[in-house]
């Protein structure tokens, strides 16, 4: 569904992304590990246009969509979840969601893709009129995948969604990523090494200084000593 | 642009400038634009070190000079003191009045400094006009008509001979020049290019933030004061009209032209601007509006001014080269 | 004596409405883009201009006709002003810097157009409403009550596009995260553009409000920049409801002084409390940093 063909990224002259390739196919969960810093975050970023300078081919259902604008993307139905959530502190945790439906594709689905998040995300109908500044980091986090939910999307580019959660928020994050997938939705999810989120992986990326390491399934994983060096306890 | 680089265009300048009585001496008419293009080059380099390199959007700039031609032409009246002495002293009083107008700056940002700043600027008016200008010597909304001309070793420069004070100038805008440019080549410069870019990340490294915004008020606002005595002992007059948005207008201009934190593009800009409000002036009222549109068309197409031009046609040069 | 207080009060409180209208203008901008509009007293002389042609024009004599014109007028010459002149900039190092300059150089071209076209004497417009009330030797004409009525109802309008339509949801989304804006997908390029469009109609309705009391001349937004921009910092740039209660009290403090101590002093004054109030809460009032 998602193809990057030698994808090339800049911050100013720094040069990030370095000749990447990778798909995911429609349907699935592609997790994407790597040490910090290295380009993770960049790669989710340039799928989603929301980084300038890109080169290279990124393919979306064989429609070349690099250089596009995320108000495009996210009406084509390609939604980034930021690592730092980036929700809008003076508003309620409503107007967060209904802002989640801009795009105009979105929009005719608002009513019902909130009726979704609710259910998925039951503490937050609880929450509804709460400002988003005044949420814990669990419920914030919840709140930006939520809020991403309401777009419509068909991909999501989820980046580290467990960050700085206890271990058993990190359990919650992984069941929901799998009940998103099976609705349907695509995902491409950077991570550190969570074991409840690589077990979901149908394949497994690996980022080192900003080009692929590693492609491949979870069983070709385990048999790779690199990576058993790098990610103890995969 | 290298600090090797700018030293080479300011000499160059200089030395260009330093021959242009050869041709034009003869002229006053000329020789006393030039006379301004040489107080201005040191007016707006100084806007530009603070706010071009020091990032602080100081609008002060024409009520410092104001302050200063005032102050240097009350002390030569009234306490009898040479006016190559008093431009000095006026410096260091509006210096003074510097670190007092940067000191509540020192926690603001951006644009409230440039409000704090520009309301000293709208205050100064009332002030200089009104009884506590009249008791200090200001001669109130007439002004200062009667100014000591400049005198040195008992020569007196008059507007009459322009020539020599055109040197005088001169020295007085290389030396200015010359302090500016130890300035940016120094430690200080490298601060503040720090704190303007992150001034959270340079106080850690500790820089110290306080310490170097006030002496950059203070440099900036002493050498703008200073001229101001100059410009008051050569044209021998003041009133509060310097107030009014033209001057203002004039500085901005000049910093469009020459390329906001370029020096010394303000050099440059200044030579241009004030050569071009000159060349313009047949078109009456129609001036301003062309100066006006001209500001807009040169922001956008030249966003860093003439020496910003330079710096991109040598840049693409030297890219031929090595390819 | 009562009565002439009750006068600076009520001068203080239609001033102070107005004013409330254009610094929310400002500060709009302000919080949304961060980009300082040093044309905005010539916007503020642009309206009175627009509306003075259009009663030249003989067969407009009413001022519903003329405030219906005006404001698509004002929003198309704002948008198109954002556009053509800001959004270029905003790519560019030290763009605030070239913002500031690039709109000093608009005010220069549009001050001096208006001078050239309109003459430097001042222009006047006919009130839109007659009579007043009386009450021995108080009075207080329509026109006052008509213009602080219309200055609220701008205030309230403007909340209610704010807090109830899409495009005000997005811009207080801009403004509170412009990369959360991105991420959802609103364009950021037009609701920059649209909230620079906003506050030229705001000011520019100020514009023509005040233009029966204070008159229009080619230099007089000059005054009103630096009193928008005055109440702006005061209130905490950013800040619509810190500019509403700075724009009251700028007005009030402005009636009360200039009655005492003479006009001269207002000025003054204002900056005075200004400077301590920044002293002692850097970001104004209600400005939050960031």
């Amino acid at each position: 569904m998602i193809e990057l063909v030698d994808v090339n990224a800049f911050y100013q002259d720094f040069h990030v992304l370095k000749n990447v390739s990778l798909a995911v196919e429609k349907g699935q969960i592609a997790v994407m590990l790597g040490p910090n810093g290295h380009g993770k975050s960049t790669v989710l970023k340039s799928i989603c246009g929301l980084v300038e300078k890109v080169s290279g081919v990124i393919l979306f259902e064989g429609d070349t969509i690099t250089g596009l604008g995320s108000e495009k993307l996210v009406d084509m139905g390609i939604t980034y979840i930021a690592e730092n959530r980036e929700l809008f502190p003076q508003m309620s945790v409503l107007e967060n969601l209904k802002l989640g439906a801009y795009s105009r594709s979105a929009r005719a689905f608002e009513k019902e893709n909130l009726e979704k998040v609710f259910d998925l995300f039951p503490r937050l109908r609880d929450r509804r009129s709460q400002l988003a500044s005044t949420m814990s980091g669990g419920e914030a986090r919840m709140l930006a995948i939520a809020r991403g939910l309401m777009s419509n999307a068909r991909f999501l580019a989820m980046d580290e969604p467990s960050l700085g959660l206890q271990p058993n928020l990190r359990d919650e994050v992984a069941r929901i990523i799998k009940q998103i997938n099976d609705q349907g939705i695509t995902l491409l999810v950077v991570e550190q090494n969570i074991p409840q989120i690589t077990e979901l992986a149908d394949t497994l990326y690996v980022l080192e200084e900003g080009s692929i390491s590693f492609a491949g399934s979870k069983e070709d994983a385990l048999g790779n000593d690199h990576l058993k060096e790098i990610f103890l306890g995969m | 642009m290298d600090h090797k680089r700018i030293t080479f265009l300011l000499a160059l300048i200089w030395a260009v400038v330093a021959v242009l009585p050869l041709f034009f001496g003869g002229t006053n008419f000329i020789m006393h634009i030039l006379i301004m293009c040489l107080i201005w080059s040191v007016v707006a380099s100084c806007w530009d070190l603070i706010m071009g390199f020091a990032g602080i959007f100081s609008f002060g700039q024409v009520a410092f000079f104001v302050t200063g031609s005032y102050a240097s032409a009350i002390i030569s009246a009234q306490f009898g003191i040479p006016p190559i002495f008093a431009v000095f002293i006026a410096g260091g009083i509006t210096a003074a009045i510097g670190i007092l107008v940067g000191l509540p700056c020192l926690k603001l940002k951006g644009a409230y400094i440039a409000l704090v700043t520009f309301a000293v600027h709208m205050i100064l008016e009332p002030v200089l006009k009104g009884d506590i200008g009249r008791a200090l010597g200001t001669g109130g909304s007439r002004g200062l008509l009667t100014i000591e001309p400049m005198h040195i070793f008992g020569y007196t420069f008059t507007t009459a001979s322009p020539v020599p004070y055109f040197y005088l100038m001169l020295l007085v805008a290389v030396i200015c020049s010359a302090i500016i440019l130890v300035v940016i080549r120094s430690h200080w410069g490298t601060a503040f290019l720090a704190l303007k870019d992150s001034q959270e990340f340079a106080t850690c490294l500790g820089v110290s933030a306080f310490k170097y915004k006030l002496m950059v008020f203070a440099l900036t606002s002493f050498l703008t004061g200073m001229m101001g005595g100059f410009y008051a002992h050569y044209v021998g007059m003041l009133s509060t009209r310097m107030l009014g948005i033209d001057l203002f207008v004039t500085l901005m201009v000049i910093l469009v032209i020459g390329g906001v934190g370029k020096f010394p593009g303000a050099v440059i800009g200044a030579f241009i601007t004030i050569a071009a409000n000159e060349l313009l002036s047949p078109l009456g009222p129609y001036r301003p509006i062309t100066m006006g549109a001209l500001v807009v068309i040169l922001v956008l197409l030249l966003p860093d001014g003439v020496v910003g031009l330079f710096e991109r046609l040598f840049s693409r040069k030297q890219h031929g080269i090595t390819h | 004596m009562v009565i002439e207080i009750a006068d600076v009060i009520i001068s203080g409180l239609i001033n102070g409405s107005v004013y409330a209208l254009m610094a929310v203008g400002l500060t709009l901008i302000y919080g949304v883009s961060k980009a300082f509009n040093f044309a905005y007293g010539s916007f503020y002389s642009l309206g009175g201009y627009i509306a003075f042609l259009l009663f030249s024009l003989s067969f407009i004599n009413n001022y519903f006709v003329v405030f219906l014109l005006a404001v698509p007028i004002l929003l198309v010459f704002g948008y198109f002003v954002e556009k053509a002149l800001v959004a270029p900039l905003r790519k560019r190092d030290d763009w605030e810097i070239k913002v500031m300059m690039i709109t000093l150089g608009l005010a220069l071209f549009l001050d001096n157009s208006f001078q050239v076209i309109f003459g430097s004497r001042m222009k006047s417009l006919p009130p839109f409403l007659e009579g007043g009330f009386e009450a021995g030797d108080f009075y207080l004409s329509h026109q006052d009550v008509g213009i602080f009525f219309l200055s609220i109802g701008g205030i309230l309008l403007f909340r209610w596009f704010l807090n109830n339509t899409r495009t005000g949801m997005s811009v207080r989304a801009v403004a509170q995260n412009p990369a959360g804006a991105q991420i959802v997908g609103i364009p950021k390029e037009f609701v920059f553009a649209a909230t620079f469009a906003i506050s030229t109609v705001m000011v520019g309705m100020g514009g023509i409000l005040l233009a029966q009391k204070y008159f229009i001349t080619p230099m007089g937004g000059w005054d009103i920049l630096v009193k928008a921009w005055v109440i702006t910092a005061f209130g905490g740039m950013g800040s619509i409801k810190g500019g509403l209660y700075a724009a009251f009290i700028v007005g009030m403090l402005e009636a009360f002084v200039g009655w005492y101590f003479g006009m001269t002093w207002t000025l003054i004054v204002l900056f005075a409390v200004l400077l301590t109030t920044l002293a002692v809460r850097p970001q104004g009032l209600l400005g939050k940093w960031g």
